[in-house]
């Protein structure tokens, strides 16, 4: 036992640099804790581990943030990060928004609504590895983005987090300072909206997205980064990768159980879209196109590799971004290629007449 | 410090790095062979300051070998003592010098507060003609902004109002000339104390790491820079009480300023908690100091014993920012509480930078600071309670914008620059844990009128904030010659 367990931790420790191993490490080990056998979860434990940043408006290698408290749902925020060039300046160091003037009356200023990951249950938009992650997005996508402080499992289950995920969406359509781009009339101008979310969060965007598209609700591209996805079956990566690079397969089912409506199995169709339950997108015409990044080294990558396929089994179009030697977690530091190769991706993406 | 690492929270030595992978393997291994091991590390183990990596996984790698001898449970009592304390050896990591958040200033906005956004202008436009001495056009602005405020609801109508008549007085040159009486100031904070958590957090969470620092000592002394009405003392009185095996002799001393009717004010309140003591079956004992500055105290007044015979807590909740009005004052009175040899110096402080030098920055900073802290007042259920409290929060405000010099005491400073005074006087942090934090939280959910209260852990001290901004911390220190490992 002890043997098997030393060659899997050499095994991760030989493909990230050492220092996003022992980040992922502590956060594993960190998880290990919160989780309880009988489903519930350690959330003050959590709390008091998970380490947070405020926001603020004075900017930081040209980004500034500031929440946005939605008092009608416990504990939804959002908390936006701007450029410099998208502010009212006032003197001294600080920005305040400007709620009367649009990003931009010439250039078009994409909005990413980003949701963290954590598999339902962990983080929060102001966790500082997301908050250092969305800064860094803003600067290379020179866009404006939205994280959301989405409600968690097993507290509040499906279908509270896509709830969330609705109400932003709404919200961010409706902010006037938050259109760009030329246009005749203040009614032709619009918020350029795009999605984006890791781990769980790309499962979100996923069903926001849907739920968008059945009401004609314009969303020009959603971005999953290693989504969760899942089914009852055992997929042969699944099998092969279990437990072998941080993740083990019986904590996902843990994150699953936490989620899902009591009593319901995998195959439920907010963990398997396109599985048993799912439905066909075929038809569904303004459903956005996608960009899946999938980490070659995680085991759920049968599901999202299976995702994309069927997006393009219905006619949407799907970019892949497959890394063969990432695993979960690369784009928290910038010390590796593929951190780089994401972020290149997500730019064309969401800037494709650049 | 490895970089990458530290912007996203965690303190970990680039040279120590594969010294704390190998814990991370070794600890893994320790909880697989373990019986219960998750079990015990998620719910008997007291964690502190996970930012330090290094010696998170030692304390838990500790935990687990003591697993099968130590069987002690520790059933959370808001009132007791809640476990035993662990204190980590004194920082492997030093605390960087120049850690101070003066480049931080969050801002959390409310629904209502789109519309107040216009308000924030003109107030920070009126405050930028004020620092340009642009009198006429500063003067226009304020009238302007009683037109706006007259228009809003809730707590941007009240923040703006305050800060315009700060600014007004700035303007005419109606600097507040006569100090809050003491015993007004008193009475407001007591309402303070009913409306929102602050002060409750601030005492309890003070109080927990003076039970943790008076364990096994049978005489012990509390000196309290912020005396006030003592209301934190019943709580701490009670949880001694309580101990097992019994409580030790209780000495406080309390300090405060001269009260303006000349009544001994301090006595009665000694009169009070003495009553308090004999019900508990508490040996008590009280001496009440009057004092126009904490600076003006010597150690040699305070009447210390031996420290083998007396354990001494060195106590103060919103009150050290003042002494920063006097050049000198603050490092004197660091240096009477070394001279004091405390146990533990507990610490509680507004976490908002208003001694910038600048009068705009101090202007925007207090603005975002206030404004989140009115809202937190917005959901009180007792109306009387909340105006005194807005009334009491708007003498601040008019101090910070107003006042200038010695007059100007309301000198808040965040934990980052206060880590850096203490560090620089010879102390080190005590680490606050998760059991406080634990209990912090319940105490908080137990509290009627707002769900947006938040507690958050931070390198080792624990902050109160409404949301996403902190609005308060609490630290605890020990004389850095001193360094305990308690089992």
């Amino acid at each position: 036992m002890a043997g098997s367990n030393e060659v899997n931790l050499n095994e991760s420790r030989s493909v990230v640099p050492l220092n996003t191993w022992v980040l992922i490490s502590n956060f594993k080990l960190a998880y290990n804790l919160l989780r309880r056998a009988d489903g519930t979860f350690n959330r003050e434990l959590a709390e008091f581990l998970d380490r947070k940043v405020p926001s603020n408006s004075i900017p930081v290698h040209g980004v500034w943030s500031f929440d946005h408290i939605d008092q009608r749902t416990p504990g939804l925020f959002y908390r936006l990060y701007l450029q410099d060039s998208h502010q009212r300046r006032c003197a001294g160091a600080t920005v305040i928004p400007d709620m009367d003037k649009p990003l931009s009356t010439t250039d078009i200023v994409p909005v990413i609504i980003f949701f963290h990951g954590g598999s339902f249950s962990h983080s929060s938009a102001n966790s500082a590895i997301y908050d250092t992650f969305c800064r860094r997005l803003v600067n290379v996508s020179n866009s404006v983005v939205v994280s959301v402080n989405y409600r968690r499992s097993p507290e509040h289950r499906f279908p509270c987090a896509y709830e969330d995920g609705w109400t932003a969406l709404e919200w961010v359509r409706s902010r006037k300072w938050l259109r760009s781009g030329r246009s005749e009339s203040e009614s032709e101008s619009k918020v350029y909206v795009y999605m984006a979310g890791d781990s769980s969060g790309g499962n979100i965007v996923h069903h926001v997205a849907v739920r968008a598209a059945e009401e004609g609700i314009e969303v020009l591209g959603n971005i999953l980064l290693h989504p969760l996805f899942g089914g009852e079956k055992r997929t042969e990566s699944e099998i092969r990768l279990d437990g072998k690079y941080f993740v083990k397969l019986q904590d996902r089912d843990w994150y699953w159980r936490a989620f899902l409506p009591e009593g319901e199995d995998r195959d439920h169709p907010a963990c398997n879209p396109f599985g048993p339950r799912g439905r066909s997108l075929k038809g569904l015409s303004s459903f956005p196109k996608t960009l899946v990044c999938v980490a070659g080294l995680d085991l759920l990558q049968d599901w999202q590799l299976a995702y994309a396929n069927s997006l393009r089994s219905f006619s949407h179009h799907v970019n892949l971004l497959y890394l063969k030697d990432a695993t979960i977690g690369f784009y928290f530091l910038p010390n590796n290629d593929h951190f780089s190769s994401l972020m290149d991706q997500i730019n064309n993406f969401v800037n494709p007449n650049c | 410090m490895d970089e990458l690492l530290a912007v996203v929270g965690y303190k970990v030595r680039s040279s120590d790095m594969a010294e704390v992978a190998q814990k991370l393997e070794q600890l893994e291994e320790a909880m697989g062979n373990a019986r219960d091991g998750i079990s015990q590390l998620s719910n008997d183990t007291v964690h502190f300051n996970p930012a330090d990596i290094s010696n998170w996984l030692e304390t838990m790698i500790n935990n687990l070998d003591r697993a099968f001898e130590d069987s002690s449970s520790s059933d959370y009592d808001l009132k007791a003592i809640a476990g035993k304390a662990i204190y980590t050896t004194a920082a492997r990591v030093k605390p960087s010098p120049a850690e101070s958040s003066s480049s931080t200033r969050p801002l959390v906005l409310v629904d209502s507060q789109e519309n107040g956004i216009r308000l924030v202008h003109t107030l920070m436009a009126c405050a930028e003609a004020v620092h340009q001495n642009n009198l006429s056009l500063a003067e226009a602005l304020v009238k302007q902004i009683g037109f706006l405020a007259v228009s809003q609801v809730g707590a941007m109508r009240k923040v703006a109002t305050y800060f315009a008549e700060a600014l007004a007085r700035r303007i005419y040159g109606l600097y507040p000339e006569n100090p809050i009486h003491h015993s007004f100031s008193d009475m407001l904070q007591i309402h303070f104390y009913e409306t929102c958590p602050y002060l409750k957090f601030a005492h309890f969470t003070a109080n927990q790491a003076i039970l943790e620092a008076f364990q096994g000592k049978n005489r012990v002394h509390v000196i309290d820079f912020s005396m006030n009405q003592g209301m934190q003392w019943p709580a701490l009185m009670q949880a001694l009480a309580l101990r097992p095996g019994g409580p030790p002799a209780f000495r406080l001393t309390g300090i405060g300023p001269p009260a303006a009717d000349n009544s001994d004010h301090l006595q009665e309140v000694g009169w009070k908690l003495a009553q308090l003591a004999e019900t508990i079956h508490v040996e008590f004992e009280y001496r009440g100091f009057v004092a126009n500055s904490l600076a003006d105290l010597d150690a040699s007044m305070l009447e210390l014993r031996p420290s083998e015979t007396e354990a001494v807590a060195v106590n103060s909740v919103f009150e050290l920012h003042k002494l920063l009005a006097r050049p000198g004052a603050v490092e004197k009175v660091l240096s009477v509480v070394r001279q004091i040899r405390p146990e533990i110096v507990t610490v509680v402080e507004q976490e908002a930078n208003h001694n910038g030098p600048g009068f705009l920055d101090r202007f925007t900073e207090s603005l975002h600071y206030y404004s989140t802290m009115f809202d937190s007042l917005e959901g009180s259920v007792n109306s009387q309670d909340k105006v005194m409290s807005e009334v009491y929060l708007g003498k601040q405000i008019c101090n910070v914008v107003a006042c200038e010099g010695v007059d100007r005491v309301e000198r808040h400073e965040t934990l980052g620059q206060w880590r850096t005074r203490f560090g620089s006087a010879g102390f080190t942090p005590v680490h606050l844990g998760s059991n406080a934090f634990k209990q912090a939280s319940m105490l908080l959910a137990l509290f009627a009128g707002g769900d947006g209260y938040r507690v958050e852990e931070n390198n080792g001290c624990l902050m109160l904030g409404w949301h996403t901004r902190p609005l308060i911390a609490t630290s605890a220190w020990q004389l850095a010659t001193k360094s305990v490992v308690a089992h």
